[in-house]
């Protein structure tokens, strides 16, 4: 099998606090826990963005958390998808317009998935998290495609088949 | 002296909830010295209460400091707004205050548990506990409408009544709840792995809990007996409704477990009492008059004593707004418990303080 099948059926989940207020916190929380389990996705949360998939952020983004924000992301390998959990994530939700706060997360990182309420139930976390994970397969075959750097299709196998070199040595030993 | 090494933890760490830098100073594994920055989730609160909201607006967005306790703040700031504007509120609606805020303790002490015993690596248990705590959020949406941020308590009184049925719900599930409860103390008491992680470590003495300001669960577990329950009577009658101190001695994170953990029961003997008791009356008190003057309020917060402080100008818009949440009073003692503890132990020891910092830097 290869690594992107590993990927799609166990995404590993990478979750920051951007300055919100908990409640979605604890509802991720709660994510994990047996009444939702989203386990059952093969959904485990990392503490290390090196190995995540999907980034779930909640709370507006302040202006101290911002850096790490960023950092955190830009960390994370591709293929990676943004969950922004929240409206406060969103939006900036009643935050907006204070003065230490940005309004919502995809002034600084590209959102793929936007969960709204305040706060989010686990349901929605789950239907978030669930549609995060088909834009993480799309992006996954949008990048193994610019591997073969757009060029035409190669019709024929124009390489040194090995097989029959080795065959040919043989025949003429 | 051994060589000592810098090592620093957070903002971003998978044992933490929010944003909280520590860094630690060890020398061979053990602590010597610790400084922690916690104003990562600033959002300028209070000026915004001060300028944007109109009063009775506040109750809403005082809510969004904190999402464990988020009753606890509309209720401080109502009570608060209540005198400043001098009304007295309902009793029924002071009785579904304090339904809601000791059920509001019953998940957030849940949490807090659930969260030592992952942080010591006993995942079992986490999975455990956070099973049991369900039930809590469930009977929060009955009674709220909404798991989290209930925007139950308005400047006058409660936003919503209890249904006889769903007060009989919440009778059933506690029955149910308590041998689950039973079996919780039981595993964190005997335990033999939990309590290598857990006895001795973070230990803080009375005299320094004293001395360092320490309240609410973490001053209890050392012995001092803080808690704003015991100390007002004019807002929220509590002892009518049969609260009761919970003590410890040893002020480590054991201890702190085992006093999160008997609070549960006096919470529920509190709310079986009050739906016992709900006494016949409107929900609200209306008024037009504008706050003016000065206040004061303080309240039992889960994590302990959470103060307001709001001075009115007879306009819409207050003129000044201060929160005190109990875990900025705590950090100084945080800071001192760690020293002398194994690194490896830290994870436990901060999940034990139960920190909540979007309460601390608002
Ligand atoms: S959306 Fe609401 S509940 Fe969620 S973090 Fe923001 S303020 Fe808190």
């Amino acid at each position: 099998m290869k690594l992107s099948s590993f990927r799609k059926k166990s995404p590993w989940i990478l979750h920051y606090n951007a300055g919100g207020c908990n409640g979605c916190d604890i509802e991720i929380l709660a994510c994990l826990a047996p009444k939702y389990d989203i386990e059952r996705f093969g959904m485990i949360n990392t503490g290390n963005p090196k190995q995540s998939d999907i980034l779930l952020v909640t709370g507006p983004v302040t202006k101290r958390s911002r850096e790490r924000l960023v950092e955190i992301y830009a960390q994370m390998p591709e293929p990676k998808v943004v969950v922004s959990c929240g409206v406060c994530a969103c939006t900036g939700g009643v935050f907006r317009g204070m003065y230490n706060c940005e309004g919502g997360i995809d002034q600084y990182i590209p959102v793929d998935v936007y969960v709204c309420g305040c706060g989010t139930r686990p349901e929605q976390i789950i239907d978030g998290v669930i549609q995060a994970l088909a834009i993480l397969e799309k992006k996954t075959k949008e990048l193994e495609q610019s591997v073969r750097l757009k060029k035409e299709p190669v019709k024929e196998d124009t390489q040194l088949n090995r097989r029959n070199i080795a065959g040919e040595i043989i025949k003429t030993a | 002296m051994g060589k000592q090494y810098e090592i620093p933890l957070g903002a971003q760490h998978i044992s933490l909830l929010e944003p909280l830098h520590f860094k630690f100073t060890t020398e061979n594994e053990k602590i010597v010295d610790t400084t922690a920055n916690i104003f990562y989730v600033h959002r300028g609160i209070e000026q915004a209460c001060c300028s944007k909201f109109k009063f009775r607006q506040v109750s809403f967005v005082v809510g969004r400091v904190c999402g464990l306790c988020s009753i606890s703040h509309s209720t401080a700031y109502s009570q608060v707004a209540e005198k400043l504007v001098k009304i007295e509120i309902p009793r029924r609606a002071k009785y579904l205050r304090m339904l809601v805020i000791e059920l509001d303790r019953i998940h957030s002490h849940l949490l807090c548990l659930s969260h030592v015993a992952e942080n010591s690596g006993f995942e079992a248990l986490f999975m455990k506990t956070m099973q049991y705590r369900e039930f809590s959020m469930e009977l929060l949406e009955a009674v709220c409408g909404n798991r989290i941020q209930y925007d139950f308590s308005i400047v006058g009184g409660v936003a919503r009544d209890l249904k006889p049925a769903v007060g009989q719900m919440i009778l059933e599930r506690l029955k149910k709840f308590k041998p689950q409860l039973d079996e919780l103390v039981d595993i964190y008491e005997n335990n033999w792995t939990l309590s290598l992680k857990n006895k001795g470590a973070g230990a803080i003495t009375k005299e320094d809990a004293m001395r360092l300001n320490v309240v609410g669960p973490f001053a209890r577990a050392a012995g001092l007996a803080i808690d704003v329950r015991n100390e007002t009577e004019d807002l929220l009658p509590w002892k009518e409704v049969g609260f009761e101190m919970v003590l410890d001695t040893a002020g480590d994170v054991h201890a702190r477990n085992m006093v999160r953990l008997h609070e549960l029961y006096v919470s529920m003997r509190i709310i079986e009492n009050i739906i016992a008791r709900l006494p016949e009356s409107a929900l609200i008190t209306e008024t037009k008059a504008f706050p003016d003057g000065e206040a004061v309020v303080r309240i039992e917060a889960p994590r302990g004593e959470l103060f307001y402080y709001a001075k009115g100008n007879k306009t819409q818009v207050l003129e000044r707004l201060k929160i005190k949440a109990p875990t900025f009073s705590n950090v100084s003692a945080m800071v001192e418990a760690f020293k002398g503890n194994e690194y490896g132990s830290v994870p436990a020891i901060i999940a034990s303080y139960d920190p909540c910092l979007s309460c601390t830097s608002r």
